[in-house]
C-alpha cells in the first residue's frame, strides 16, 4: 500500500528527513513516536504535498508515485492528513467545506457528485461518530474552535473523506479524557482492511485505545527502531534517550518484536 | 464639442490633491462634458439582464435624461413622489432639496460643479412623513459616450420625511465600450427618525470612468445604511460625504471594491459629526487582482460640540497579485469631548496555510482560492438585505451562494 523509501526532505538546505523507510500494508495501523522536532509532522506534510521542501526518495500509494502530485491530487488518490495544527478558515462554512472537499475528490475520480440533501446524511453519520454537536457544521472551518474541537473536526473530515491512507498527526494532543476516547473510537470505527493508518503520537495512552500493528521511533529524520505496541510502553518508561544516543540500555520491559 | 472649461474658482484636481492622488489624471483630462443629450434609442437592447431584478419602481436614466421606455413608474405607492429631477425642479410645489450641501466643507471639486451645471435631470425621490415603503426603488444610470460629450451627468435627489423609511438601489452601467464615463451626484436628506437603506452597484465597462458622489445630511435620530459595490470602470470612484447634523443620528457605510486588470477603485469617504451622540461606522473591503489598485481614503471629522460621538472605521484589503496595490489613508480630526473613535486597516494576501489545508482536502487550487476570496468578500455581500441584489453581486463576482 504505502511504500516510502529513503525519503529525504530539507528546508532551505537544512535536512529534516534523512532517509526515511516505511512500508504500511493494507488495513494496518502504524504508530510513529519520536522526540519534538524529529520530523514527524514534516513526514506527514511531505506525504500531503506541502510546498517548500526539497524532497528526494520515493513515496508511493498502491504503486502510484505521490511525490510529483499536487496536494489535491494526492487527496484524490486517497491520502488524508489530520493536522497537528488544524487551520482556521474564517468565512468558510464547515458544511460547505466538507461537501466541496468530498465532491472535489469524487469529481477527480470521475464519480458523481453528492447533492446537498444526500450530503446531510453523510455528514450526520460522521458527526455521530465523533459525537460532535450539529452547530459545528454551521460554523466557519475551525474558526474559534477549541483545541480539542479542532482535532475532532479532523476526524470528522476523515470520516467524510473515507481515505485510503490516513495520517493522524497528534490528533490526541489537547484532548480531554472523554474526547480522547471518542476520537479513538472514531478512528477504530474507520479501521478497515482497505484503509491504512499512520498515527503520530507522544502518548502511549492513545495506543491503548488504538492498538497499532507496529510502532516506529523517529529520531533525527530517520526511523531508528520499530516494534509492536510494547515498544510504546518501553518509550513511556525510558523516553527517547536510548535512541537519541543510538544505543539501548538493557530494558526493564522486554522489547518484544523490536526490530533492532 | 461642448466641452466646458473648468470655471473658476474650481480647478481640475492634480496629484497633489489628497483626494485625487491615485486617480488617472490623463483619463480625467480626456473626459468631456455637455448638456444632457436626448436618449431615445441610445440603449441598444434590453438592460434587464444587466441589473438586479427588483420588485418595485424603476427609473432608467440614459446620458442624464430619464428614459420612459425602460422605466416603470406605474406602481407608485401613496406617500412616494418619484419623478424625473427635471419635472421636480420645474414644479414650484415641490421643495427640491438643496443640491449643494454647504455644510460639507472642502469636498467641492470641478466634477461636482460640472454635475451641477449639466446634471439637471435624473431622479427625484420624496418619501412623505411617516411613510414606510416596502418595495425598493431602483435607479439605473446608463452612460453611452457620444460625439458631443463623452461623459454624462446625472443628478439624484432623495428626501425622506420624518419617521419614513425606504430602500433605494442605484445601479450604474455603461452602454458601450467607447471611452467616456458618468458623473453622478446623489443628494440625500434624511429628516428626523427616518431610515434609508441605500445601495450603489457600480459596474461600468472597463473602458470607462465613473465619478460618483453621494452627499448625505442626516437629521436627529435618522439612520442610513449605505452599501457600495465598486466593481467596474477603469477608474471607479465613489465618494461619500455624510453630515450627521442632528443628535442621535446613525450612519453605517460599508462597501466592497473588487478590482482586476488595470482598474483603480477609489473610495473617498468622509463622515462629519456636528451633532451630539451620533454614531458612524465605515467598513470597506477590497479585493485586488492583477495590476489593479484600491484606494480607501476615510475621514472622521468630529467638529466642536459633537460630544458623545462614537465613530469607527475599518478597511481590509486582500491582494491577489504582487502587482496589485492597496492605498489606505485614515483622516481623523477630533475636536469634541467624550468621543470614542476606532480605526484600523489591513492589507494581506491569501493565507498560504489555508490554501494548503483546503488543497489537502482535495479542493483544487483555483477553487480553494475562490473559496478564500469569497470568504473575505462575503462579509460585505452577506448582509445585503435584498435577495435579488445579493444574487446579482454574487453572480457578478462569480461566487455561488454557499
Ligand atoms: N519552515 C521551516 N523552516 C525551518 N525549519 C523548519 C520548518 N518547518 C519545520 N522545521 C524544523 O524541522 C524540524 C522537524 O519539525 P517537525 O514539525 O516535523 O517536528 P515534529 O517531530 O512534528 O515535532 P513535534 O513533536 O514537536 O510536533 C524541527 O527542527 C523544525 O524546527
Ligand atoms: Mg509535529
Amino acid at each position: 500500500m504505502l511504500h516510502v523509501a529513503n525519503l529525504t526532505a530539507s528546508i532551505g538546505g537544512t535536512p529534516i528527513l534523512r532517509g526515511l523507510d516505511l512500508d504500511v500494508g493494507a488495513g494496518e495501523v502504524h504508530a510513529i513516536m519520536g522526540p519534538n522536532g524529529s520530523g514527524k509532522s514534516t513526514f506527514a506534510h511531505a506525504l500531503a504535498g506541502r510546498d517548500g521542501y526539497e524532497i528526494d526518495g520515493a513515496a508511493t500509494l498502491d504503486g502510484v508515485d505521490l511525490l510529483d502530485m499536487e496536494p489535491e491530487a494526492r487527496a484524490a488518490a486517497g491520502v488524508f492528513v489530520g493536522f497537528q495544527y488544524p487551520v482556521e478558515i474564517p468565512g468558510v462554512n464547515n458544511m460547505y467545506f466538507l461537501r466541496t472537499a468530498l465532491n472535489s475528490v469524487r469529481r477527480a475520480r470521475g464519480e458523481t457528485e453528492i447533492g446537498a440533501r444526500d450530503f446531510l446524511a453523510v455528514a450526520q453519520e460522521a458527526m455521530d461518530l465523533v459525537e460532535m454537536k450539529k452547530d459545528f457544521l454551521h460554523r466557519a472551518v475551525n474558526a474559534g474552535f477549541s483545541g480539542g474541537e479542532k482535532k475532532r473536526n479532523e476526524i470528522l473530515q476523515m470520516a467524510v473523506m473515507q481515505p485510503r491512507l490516513a495520517v493522524l498527526d497528534e490528533t490526541d494532543s489537547g484532548l480531554d479524557i472523554d474526547a480522547l476516547r471518542i476520537v479513538a473510537s472514531g478512528v477504530n470505527a474507520l479501521r478497515s482492511p482497505e484503509r491504512s493508518m499512520i498515527v503520530i503520537t507522544h502518548y502511549q495512552r492513545l495506543l491503548e485505545y488504538i492498538k497499532p500493528d507496529f510502532v516506529h521511533v523517529l529520531v533525527d529524520g530517520r526511523i531508528v527502531n520499530s516494534g509492536d505496541h510494547t515498544l510504546a510502553l518501553h518509550l513511556e518508561d525510558h523516553g527517547y534517550a536510548d535512541f537519541v544516543n543510538h544505543e539501548l540500555d538493557a530494558p526493564e520491559r522486554p522489547l518484544s518484536g523490536a526490530a533492532t | 464639442m461642448t466641452t466646458v472649461a473648468p470655471t473658476s474658482p474650481i480647478e481640475y484636481p492634480t496629484r497633489h490633491d489628497e483626494r485625487w492622488r491615485y486617480a488617472p489624471h490623463d483619463l480625467l483630462g480626456r473626459l468631456s462634458f455637455g448638456p444632457p443629450s436626448a436618449s431615445a434609442d441610445k440603449i441598444p437592447g434590453p438592460i434587464g439582464a444587466q441589473i438586479p431584478a427588483l420588485d418595485g419602481p424603476l427609473i432608467v436614466i440614459v446620458n442624464g435624461v430619464v428614459d420612459e421606455r425602460w422605466s416603470n413608474l406605474t406602481a407608485i405607492p401613496d406617500g412616494l413622489r418619484l419623478s424625473t429631477l427635471a419635472d421636480a425642479s420645474a414644479d414650484p410645489a415641490v421643495p427640491v432639496v438643496a443640491h449643494f450641501n454647504p455644510d460639507v466643507d472642502g469636498a467641492a471639486d470641478v466634477f461636482m460643479a460640472l454635475n451641477t451645471t449639466f446634471g439637471v435631470d435624473g431622479a427625484f425621490v420624496d418619501v412623505a412623513e411617516g411613510q414606510k415603503l416596502d418595495a425598493p426603488i431602483h435607479i439605473v444610470d446608463v452612460a453611452i459616450p457620444d460625439e458631443t460629450s463623452n461623459t454624462s451627468c446625472t443628478g439624484v435627489v432623495i428626501h425622506l420625511g420624518a419617521d419614513s423609511s425606504a430602500t433605494i438601489v442605484e445601479t450604474r452601467l455603461g452602454g458601450s465600450e467607447a471611452f467616456g464615463g458618468s458623473n453622478t451626484r446623489t443628494t440625500i436628506t434624511l429628516d428626523d427618525h427616518s431610515t434609508l437603506e441605500h445601495i450603489v452597484l457600480q459596474d461600468m465597462p472597463s473602458t470607462q470612468v465613473h465619478l460618483g458622489r453621494v452627499e448625505v445630511t442626516q437629521h436627529a435620530g435618522s439612520a442610513l445604511r449605505a452599501r457600495s459595490f465598486n466593481l467596474g470602470a477603469i477608474y471607479g470612484r465613489l465618494a461619500y460625504d455624510v453630515h450627521l447634523a442632528g443628535a442621535g443620528a446613525h450612519t453605517d457605510l460599508s462597501g466592497l471594491y473588487y478590482g482586476a486588470g488595470e482598474q483603480t477603485l477609489d473610495q473617498q469617504i468622509t463622515v462629519i459629526h456636528t451633532a451630539k451622540d451620533c454614531t458612524s461606522r465605515q467598513s470597506y473591503r477590497g479585493v485586488l487582482d492583477d495590476e489593479s489598485a484600491g484606494v480607501f481614503n476615510g475621514g472622521i471629522d468630529v467638529r466642536p460640540g459633537a460630544d458623545g460621538t462614537d465613530a469607527e472605521q475599518h478597511n481590509d484589503n486582500l491582494l491577489l497579485s504582487n502587482r496589485a496595490e492597496a492605498n489606505t489613508q485614515p483622516r481623523l480630526e477630533i475636536l469634541a469631548d467624550d468621543v470614542a473613535c476606532k480605526h484600523g486597516a489591513t492589507v494581506g494576501q491569501l493565507d498560504a496555510n489555508a490554501m494548503y489545508y483546503l488543497r489537502t482536502r482535495g479542493i483544487p487550487a483555483a477553487d480553494a482560492r475562490r473559496l478564500l476570496v469569497n470568504a473575505f468578500a462575503d462579509q460585505a455581500v452577506d448582509d445585503i438585505g435584498i435577495d435579488a441584489v445579493r444574487t446579482w453581486v454574487r453572480d457578478r463576482l462569480g461566487t455561488p451562494d454557499a
